[in-house]
């Protein structure tokens, strides 16, 4: 168990016994998963985060790394949404870990969203939860705001298409409440409802309700439709009551449980059990105040080694503290790594 | 057939001579191609690594495109004159389906094609981008008021994916269909309708790898082949994706797999994007999680690894594997779509390797520095041979 997870996520940190914990789950990972073991042969111990041993993100991929240990229960394998033509990646999801992760998301909103339960309303239909042995990352990411609902509901009837959105259910549980939780893809938060022609009776039931939107996914698909952070906000935003308010979070399903959302100033802040490098990458050597590749740290991975990963995401370390009151590092997410494909002359 | 007027070329072969008729004059054709590598030579197109522009300089070169006439017809004779005894003429349309990682083989088929001068349309990979057009929109200016230029403006090329309706239309009007993807797309393209006696040539997934024998093993050879690999790297049907050290032991190939990394950015001095580089860091951690010895090679542009021939191969794009093996492993452990060995052999006109390809599925023996070489003959099939049928002339004909 992660004693870390005991402490308020952005309140003082310990950094030693992060590390010490990082380094017990890295021997841990290093005695149950052999090719963890093949990968980090002679790593032995760290003076501090940046020599811990950790796993590329792209890995997970194409290796099903499992950590075994006494009593671990894999249940279900939690796969990354994929974009065209890449694979997916898949984690298995084990109780301990599972625990651990819901712990440590349920204490990241809380701290942004406030406590207390109200309806989830889940852009995504109610099949997506009926896969046997995987659940999407959408769904993972939707039902990591169960702690925070009285009720769920979901929204759409086909999960990949955002003109299917029952307005009726949406009409009715407005009747009956005054303050909403809504969770959805960015993409498909802005075309289900953003972007959408909210139907009059609907609209008007909007008007001066509490809703807070909890969104993520990233803006790709929103920057190929030229829709950036204020238009989105604004539209979804719009005629609702005091209150309301639009959470934009990264996370990623190789590091489940941790979720950065972007602060009122537009940082990310770590919680007291992860931690955040930027490397080179082209040296790998540590950055600070210098864009590179963001690896993430938590202490929270038990069945697969996913507790260190190198991402393909850019970010930036920022120094000093943050305006919005949060202590601990922080960082500017920039995007991914610039991606071509490697051209061949084949049909790899 | 008369829609476009064929001029008739001479050509003396093992069995006598034979009249091609040609849509373009050979040499003209050639001459032409040689005037736009002056201007490639100036100036490179924005689409094209400078990799690529010089793989297409180098493929423009006259003594490479007058190969396909001289190895399929013979000696060139200049117009017709003397008695004939066979006719060859283009088959008539042809369809080529491009598949979504290629680069140059559309504009090298285009080069192609075009000796042939049968018309041509093109599918461009629909995620991929469209080096067959780029090429095109460079090479018509330069060649306008010449035939050559004449025909290039007639070639079609369009980017759409497998679903798209133009696929059939593209197979029901082609009298030859040239396939180059995955095995998945090929079947679908063969199951469109097409003229019954139409021809079709699919070249599918293919593997390459690298024979060397330690005797031959020094700079010059290793740096060669770097820069074959670091083109397409394991992406290239034609890229090694193993070194495999004939006779050497696995201590052989360890120290192998060190010189290449050493050797690696005197190869490649420019680093790679970062996506090369990050994409390095997650292929070493996937080889060793194999049981590969892996190391990333300064400027993170490759990775090394080296192994056992029965580890589980890892086909990250830019790794390289490479094992220790007898000869008789290294062709036990040939995978079945194996397409290219490039070889640096003590003695490669030795007959052991001509009784040795007999019974494998390899498809071209070349030089490590020859591997990616395009040409005529392809996967096993003449299939430039093959864009024109033959009439036979019995006695023969003298005009």
């Amino acid at each position: 168990m992660s004693a870390l997870l005991e402490c308020a996520p952005y309140g003082p940190r310990d950094e030693s016994a992060l590390l010490s914990e990082l380094s017990q789950l890295s021997h841990h990972h290093l005695e149950g998963c052999p090719e963890y073991r093949r990968v980090w042969p002679g790593w032995v111990g760290a003076r501090r985060l940046a020599e811990l041993p950790w796993l590329h993100v792209g890995l997970f991929k194409y290796l099903n790394l499992k950590t075994t240990f006494p009593g671990v229960q894999f249940e279900r394998t939690l796969n990354s949404s994929s974009t065209t033509g890449n694979r997916p990646s898949q984690i298995a999801l084990d109780q301990t870990s599972s625990a651990l992760q819901a712990r440590s998301t349920g204490a990241i909103l809380r701290d942004f969203i406030g406590g207390g339960q109200r309806p989830l309303l889940v852009l995504d239909s109610a099949a997506s939860l009926r896969m046997r042995g995987a659940v999407s990352a959408r769904i993972a990411a939707a039902l990591s705001l169960k702690p925070m609902a009285s009720e769920i509901h979901f929204l759409l009837t086909d999960s990949t298409d955002p003109a299917t959105l029952r307005w009726d259910l949406l009409g009715d549980l407005l009747d009956r409440h005054d303050d909403l939780l809504v969770y959805g893809f960015t993409w498909m938060l802005w075309l289900a409802w953003g972007a959408a022609s909210i139907p009059e009776a609907v609209s008007a039931r909007l008007n001066g309700k509490r809703i807070t939107f909890v969104h993520s996914g990233g803006w790709k698909r929103l920057d190929a439709l030229r829709v950036d952070r204020a238009a989105f906000d604004g539209a979804l935003l719009r005629g609702l009551g005091p209150g309301s308010a639009v959470i934009d979070y990264y996370g990623l399903v190789e590091q489940v449980g941790v979720i950065y959302p972007l602060c009122a100033h537009g940082f990310r802040h770590v919680p007291v059990w992860a931690g955040v490098l930027v490397r080179d990458p082209f040296n790998l050597r540590p950055l600070l105040e210098a864009p590179g590749q963001l690896q993430l740290l938590n202490t929270l991975a038990r069945g697969v080694p996913c507790h260190s990963v190198l991402t393909e995401d850019l970010g930036i370390i920022r120094a000093g503290d943050c305006p919005c009151g949060r202590s601990g590092p922080r960082f500017e997410l920039l995007g991914r790594v610039p991606k071509a494909e490697l051209r061949g002359c084949a049909n790899a | 057939m008369r829609d476009v007027p064929l001029g008739l070329y001479a050509y003396r072969g093992p069995s006598g001579v034979s009249a091609v008729a040609l849509a373009l004059d050979p040499e003209q054709t050639v001459g032409a191609w040689s005037g736009l590598r002056g201007h490639m030579i100036r100036e490179r197109a924005d689409a094209f690594t400078r990799d690529e522009w010089a793989f297409l300089i180098a493929f423009l070169d006259p003594v490479n495109l007058r190969w396909p006439f001289l190895s399929t017809f013979g000696d060139p004779l200049g117009p017709v004159a003397g008695r004939v005894t066979a006719l060859l003429r283009p088959r008539g349309a042809i369809a080529l389906w491009l598949p979504n990682n290629v680069s140059l083989l559309g504009p090298l088929l285009v080069v192609l094609v075009s000796l042939v001068g049968s018309p041509l349309r093109i599918k461009a990979g629909s995620r991929s981008d469209d080096l067959t057009t780029a090429f095109l929109e460079y090479a018509r200016p330069r060649l306008a008021g010449v035939p050559l230029g004449d025909y290039l403006a007639s070639v079609a090329c369009a980017a759409f994916d497998r679903g798209d309706p133009r696929n059939r239309r593209l197979a029901e009007d082609a009298q030859v269909r040239l396939v180059f993807g995955g095995d998945a797309a090929a079947r679908s393209i063969d199951e469109l309708p097409h003229p019954l006696e139409s021809s079709g040539f699919a070249f599918t997934d293919r593997r390459s790898e690298a024979w060397l024998e330690p005797s031959r093993v020094d700079d010059d050879l290793l740096l060669s082949l770097l820069r074959v690999f670091g083109i397409y790297g394991q992406t290239g049907c034609t890229s090694p994706r193993r070194v495999v050290l004939l006779g050497g032991t696995p201590a052989d190939a360890s120290q192998l797999c060190n010189r290449l990394t050493a050797l690696w950015p005197r190869a490649h001095p420019r680093p790679p994007p970062v996506h090369i580089a990050s994409g390095n860091q997650m292929a070493r951690q996937w080889a060793a999680a194999l049981g590969w010895e892996a190391v990333v090679a300064g400027g993170q542009g490759a990775v090394f690894a080296v192994g056992d021939l029965d580890l589980e191969p890892c086909p990250a794009p830019m790794l390289l594997m490479v094992v220790a093996a007898t000869l008789a492993q290294a062709e036990a452990a040939l995978p079945a779509n194996i397409q290219t060995i490039g070889h640096a052999l003590t003695d490669a006109a030795h007959p052991r390797w001509l009784e040795l390809l007999a019974h494998t599925r390899v498809r071209r023996f070349v030089p490590v520095a020859r591997m990616h070489h395009f040409g005529p003959v392809w996967d096993g099939w003449a299939f430039w041979r093959q864009l024109f049928d033959e009439v036979v002339l019995d006695p023969g004909v003298t005009p």
